[in-house]
């Protein structure tokens, strides 16, 4: 007995001691290494070094943050003024005034990768700069900036982006609205992913007259509302393409922002691309109900009917014995 | 000798787990699917929160005690692995506690051992440690509850019982059978409780089922012989720990802690698939407001078991706590295979006094419940990862997976030598004890 009472009376003062230390220093404030980069917000104290980079860590950095300062949901229509009020944006005087027409991008191909709730959105565009439209420019830097707004029923993981963000393969990206993991489309509201991509320095100056563009975004489906056939079509719209090149030596706040059009025009087929999502069916509700609680009820009186049994049973064959 | 074996099993089993650890880093660095939990980023983000000291609650989906998030501070610190040596080390605990509460108990060595190994080389309960899921720490708890009880120690018990009920609410099912082993004949100021060795010849239950159902709803006869001391002790003391730290939580985090950590627990009906077979009528009725009558039928089966396993096994304390969590992870509204582990800890408790042989009852109780997971699986798979409409036939998967358990369950009862943990201490004469 004695043997016994010695591990566990170890054990005990263990725990308690682990517990009263853990519970002591429970109101502490513990300073740590930083915290890991959360996707979508600039830190203004991040320890950058790139003065270039510090241009972009304003308050505006993300369109998208201004957008959601202004209005709540995400309406296409609201979206629309909202581009047409803001931009262009910053000091594109600096830079010659039809730069945004010297640019042109086409959509080299978008399609959804992948089969069931777990996909890729791939886009590839191209970037042509007229070369003669570019007269004498200040260096500058400069990045193209995605904003897919994502249908409703379909919604981008922010620790999954941030996953991405860490290996480097955008230099920003964050998403925007309704981040909501687990709730179905008929209770969520929609979001939009905001993708950074670095196109480097001098890039209106540049020999190369075009540059390619690859993105790949991780998106996953939501449950859909019920619907007869069995499946749910999501439709994805056309995403938006911006510039924002900003003017290096100066203040941070020197930069400029214009939508790029897109040759291809609204009409093209390329940005059109449908994700079929399996949903529920109202004609099972009925039978699924039913079946569902007569089923647990028949497990419950198996068990139930198995103890009183076992119980009755046992004391008869001890009064027999 | 024995202690050398136990040890050198422990060793290998902590080996085992520190290799799945580093295994799993290396499997997250290098490969899409990673091994480790996505509940442990979680964890861990909601850490690192804390380390800044703000409320671990802004990392959404994080929906435990913030001492679990105080526990993983270190991840930001030291290493991100840390939680994953500290469940692993609980689920360790787990081992050593179910050999001390087996050996308490008068069981053999040889099953003992092999009681002990079912937990430990069990690749459902090593996988979930090292993949960093935290509930290693609550089985540890509540064995230790257990030890604490057989050791008289009530007080102890009851802390640590209103600790993990904080932590974890599902072991609020077993408040009740440890209620009634709360007996005035078995437990004793200043004396520990003597405790029924397993070679004891069977008794039957104490008194019949329809007895202690009469006892149940006679309420003068509960109040009679119900409220003794160290009931009302249990249940103060418990109550009071889990209520500190509800406020304590509440006061430094606000309605997210509550909401989060607790309330959301108690109302959550997930339509995404799932094992459960309520998952898909959730999901039909989601748009529609489910009405009282209905919850309170769909709650009807859990209520009956609970009650009938507890009337019937509540002095054999872990075996009806092991149906009981069975039955309670089977009947629930959402069902994932980390719930598993609330009930793997606790059969181990159990197999000694188990008539069952592995040939061919054991192999087919354990082939019908892995069988009835894959073949969910399957389902979930083409629906999920191939985007195909198969959301009856998963559902059918689930019921079936449901009378697998049911089978299991019935079965292991069959087979089960009933045996009182306590035996009751009678007084013949002043200063003599006869066991009864």
């Amino acid at each position: 007995m004695e043997t016994q009472r010695r591990p566990v009376g170890l054990c005990n003062s263990l725990l308690v001691g682990l517990f009263w230390v853990f519970f002591s220093s429970i109101g502490l404030c513990i300073c740590s290494s930083p915290v890991s980069s959360e996707v979508g917000r600039c830190d203004p104290n991040s320890d950058v070094s790139d003065s270039s980079i510090n241009a972009f860590c304003s308050s505006k950095k993300y369109l998208m943050q201004s957008y959601y300062e202004k209005y709540e949901d995400l309406l296409d229509s609201d979206f629309q003024d909202f581009i047409a009020q803001e931009l262009p944006f910053g000091l594109c005087k600096v830079l010659p005034h039809n730069l945004s027409l010297a640019l042109r991008l086409s959509v080299l191909h978008r399609n959804l990768k992948g089969n069931g709730s777990h996909r890729h959105l791939t886009s590839s565009i191209r970037l042509e700069i007229e070369q003669e439209s570019i007269l004498e420019l200040p260096s500058h830097y400069c990045e193209v900036i995605i904003i897919e707004r994502l249908p409703s029923g379909v919604f981008a993981d922010p620790f999954e982006l941030q996953h991405l963000l860490q290996r480097g393969v955008y230099s920003n990206i964050a998403v925007f609205g309704d981040t909501n993991l687990e709730s179905p489309s008929f209770l969520s509201n929609r979001s939009a992913v905001e993708v950074h991509m670095d196109v480097g320095h001098d890039l209106l100056l540049s020999h190369s007259e075009e540059s390619n563009i690859n993105i790949e975004l991780p998106l996953h489906a939501r449950y859909p509302p019920l619907d007869e056939s069995g499946y749910w079509e999501v439709n994805f719209g056309t995403p938006d393409y911006f510039m924002r090149c900003s003017v290096e030596g100066k203040s941070h706040n020197q930069s400029c922002l214009f939508r790029i059009p897109d040759i291809n025009g609204s009409d093209s087929t390329l940005g059109t691309v449908v994700w079929k999502i399996p949903s529920g069916m109202k004609v099972h509700a009925g039978i699924v109900s039913v079946v569902t609680f007569v089923a647990a009820l028949i497990s419950a009186i198996l068990i139930a009917v198995t103890s009183i049994f076992y119980s009755d049973n046992s004391i008869k064959h001890s009064k027999e014995s | 000798m024995a202690t050398v074996q136990f040890h050198t099993l422990l060793l290998v089993s902590a080996i085992l787990r520190v290799v799945l650890i580093v295994y799993g880093e290396w499997q997250d660095t290098h490969m899409e699917v990673r091994y480790t939990d996505i509940d442990y980023m979680v964890f861990s983000d909601a850490a690192s929160l804390m380390a800044s000291g703000k409320s671990p609650f802004q990392r959404s989906t994080y929906r435990y005690s913030p001492l679990l998030a105080f526990l993983l501070v270190p991840n930001s610190i030291l290493h991100r692995s840390w939680g994953k040596f500290i469940f692993s080390a609980a689920d360790l605990l787990v081992g050593l506690f179910i050999r001390v509460i087996l050996k308490l108990r008068g069981v053999p060595e040889n099953l003992s051992m092999i009681s002990v190994m079912a937990w430990l080389f069990n690749p459902f309960t090593f996988t979930i440690g090292t993949r960093g899921n935290c509930e290693p720490i609550v089985c540890a708890l509540i064995l230790w509850v257990f030890i604490c009880l057989m050791n008289g120690r009530v007080f102890q018990a009851a802390f640590w019982y209103g600790l993990v009920v904080h932590f974890r609410i599902y072991p609020i099912i077993y408040a009740l059978p440890i209620l009634l082993i709360l007996d005035p004949h078995v437990f004793r100021p200043g004396q520990k409780p003597s405790l029924q060795r397993w070679d004891h010849q069977q008794e039957s239950p104490q008194s019949s089922f329809k007895t202690r159902l009469a006892y149940l709803l006679w309420p003068w006869l509960i109040v009679k012989s119900a409220f003794t001391r160290d009931r009302i002790l249990f249940s103060l003391i418990s109550g009071a720990i889990f209520f500190l730290f509800t406020g304590i939580f509440y006061q430094l985090y606000g309605w997210d802690f509550l909401h989060e950590s607790l309330l959301y627990h108690l109302t959550r009906t997930d339509p995404r698939h799932n094992f459960s077979i309520y998952f898909y009528h959730i999901y039909l009725q989601y748009e529609h407001k489910i009405s009282v009558l209905e919850k309170l039928i769909s709650f009807l089966p859990q209520l009956i078991v609970q009650l009938v396993l507890i009337l019937s096994f509540a002095q054999d304390l872990p075996f009806c706590c092991f149906v009981q969590t069975v039955a309670f992870v089977a009947f629930n509204k959402v069902m994932t295979a980390q719930y598993f582990v609330w009930f793997f800890c606790l059969l181990p408790l159990s197999l000694a006094w188990s008539n069952m042989k592995l040939k061919w009852k054991g192999l087919s109780c354990i082939a019908l419940w892995v069988g009835g997971q894959l073949h969910w699986l399957w389902w979930g798979y083409m629906l999920e990862f191939k985007g195909r409409n198969v959301f009856l036939q998963l559902w059918v998967a689930g019921i079936i997976f449901l009378f697998a358990n049911t089978y299991v369950l019935v079965s292991l009862i069959n087979h089960h030598r009933f045996s009182p943990v306590f035996t009751r201490l009678e007084k013949t004469f002043k200063g003599a004890k006869k066991l009864k």
